[in-house]
């Protein structure tokens, strides 16, 4: 499963950066030397059905393209993780949440003291 | 006519359970110094409002068996079985019966609902982040995103991710880190995305339940504070500290962020700066009233 993964990245990578350009299963394959054909497209079919590859085709060729480049990949990972999405909280458990700008001073202080507080206990 | 006052009883429990006692658990502070018992509380409370306004749909829906509680409910199967189940159902019969069939029929629901979107939701992120983290030095058992942003947070699961971003890794110094992820490692380990679950559905279904808007919140509190815990026991509790206050005033964001906004981290930092931090008492008394808040609609039925 981790080969798989690995594999579905790299795949990816290749389409990400020919995002301007859709590529056909023989030009992601050549730009990853050491997979085979067969094996390149299966990874495409594969990504197509998560909906993170589409496929249009002119004449007889079939080309793949990315549906969204890295970037918005990553702004949604980091939406859900910043997370003002109602759900939140179903999809992930996150280490501390934003404060408002008055408890942000409180804790300050707070900070500041038990600094302190550890400096004069080591001296 | 003693189910029916059974039925008023177990009414009035359920009533007293999501309504005034929720409210009040939501504000008592004792409650944070033994986190994992509290939550237990609070899911007894949230089961034991279920099964008592269930319990007193049956009641009114087996009045007519004269045969007690349990012998009603089993006479209602065995009508169920032999395929006449409404023979002789009166008008408050039914009523009865449809709010206990209804409370389950919808709370099965919701839960299918939430679990399925809840598992979507999770694979999704799940893949997203096997395609765009980074394999650049990390702490060992954690995914990183190459990202400004300091966020750190677990995605729970079959096998939970502990995700941290680069925005973390320049924030914090290496105890810090080392207390967040073992903190992160707390709510994986502990499973704390399961017991949210049940909490997210209900806050979607029964919005006007007040247990259902505190009870959530609540929890994920605690769970927090559970989590601290773990981290506590293998890490300085002030190492936690400090990244917490870090972490939390690293992206104040002045409009939209106070909506989010909550009193969890400067209690946190509170309490993992003091010493009296979990308390063996407490432990004990919130769960001897996980267990009588359960056991009292419980009895009611069985000595009907």
């Amino acid at each position: 499963m981790a080969g798989l993964g690995q594999l579905e990245r790299k795949v990816m990578d290749v389409l990400w950066d020919s995002m301007d350009e859709p590529l056909t299963g023989r030009q992601v394959a050549d730009r990853l030397p050491d997979r085979a054909y067969t094996t390149v497209l299966t990874i495409l079919e594969r990504l197509r059905h998560k909906h993170l590859v589409e496929r249009t085709a002119a004449g007889k060729v079939h080309r793949f393209a990315a549906v969204a480049s890295r970037e918005t990949y990553m702004a949604e990972l980091m939406v859900e993780a910043l997370g003002s999405a109602r759900d939140r909280s179903a999809v992930l458990v996150r280490f501390a949440e934003t404060v408002s700008a008055r408890e942000a001073s409180v804790l300050r202080e707070a900070l500041e003291a038990l600094s302190e507080g550890s400096d004069g206990s080591s001296t | 006519m003693s189910l029916y006052i059974a039925a008023a009883l177990l009414s009035a429990i359920a009533f007293v359970l999501v309504g005034p006692m929720s409210v009040r658990l939501a504000r008592v502070p004792w409650v944070t110094q033994s986190p994992r018992a509290a939550v237990a509380l609070w899911q007894s409370v949230g089961l034991s409002a279920a099964l008592a306004t269930m319990g007193a749909g049956l009641c009114v829906a087996v009045e007519r068996f004269h045969a007690g509680f349990i012998g009603g409910v089993s006479d209602l199967f065995d009508g169920l079985v032999d395929g006449h189940p409404l023979s002789g159902l009166g008008l408050p019969d039914a009523l009865g019966l449809t709010l206990a069939a209804d409370l389950g029929v919808v709370v099965l629901g919701v839960a299918i609902s939430v679990i399925v979107r809840t598992a979507k939701a999770r694979a999704r992120h799940r893949r997203l982040l096997s395609l765009v983290s980074t394999d650049e030095p990390r702490p060992s058992g954690t995914v990183m995103l190459d990202h400004a942003s300091a966020v750190a947070y677990c995605l729970p699961g079959l096998r939970p991710r502990i995700v941290i971003s680069k925005g973390t890794m320049g924030l914090l110094g290496s105890d810090e880190l080392a207390a967040v992820v073992a903190h992160e490692r707390g709510h994986a380990i502990e499973r704390h995305g399961l017991v949210m679950l049940p909490l997210t559905g209900v806050a979607d279904l029964f919005r006007w339940v007040p247990y259902a808007r505190v009870a959530p919140k609540a929890v994920a509190g605690l769970l927090e504070m559970a989590a601290d815990d773990h981290a506590a026991r293998h890490h300085d509790p002030r190492s936690l500290a400090r990244a917490l206050v870090s972490m939390a005033t690293s992206s104040i964001t002045p409009s939209c962020a106070f909506a989010i906004a909550s009193g969890a981290v400067p209690q946190r930092v509170h309490r993992l700066l003091n010493e009296g931090r979990s308390s063996k008492r407490v432990a004990c008394l919130a769960a001897l009233a996980a267990g009588a808040v359960l056991a009292i609609p419980l009895s009611l039925m069985v000595a009907l």
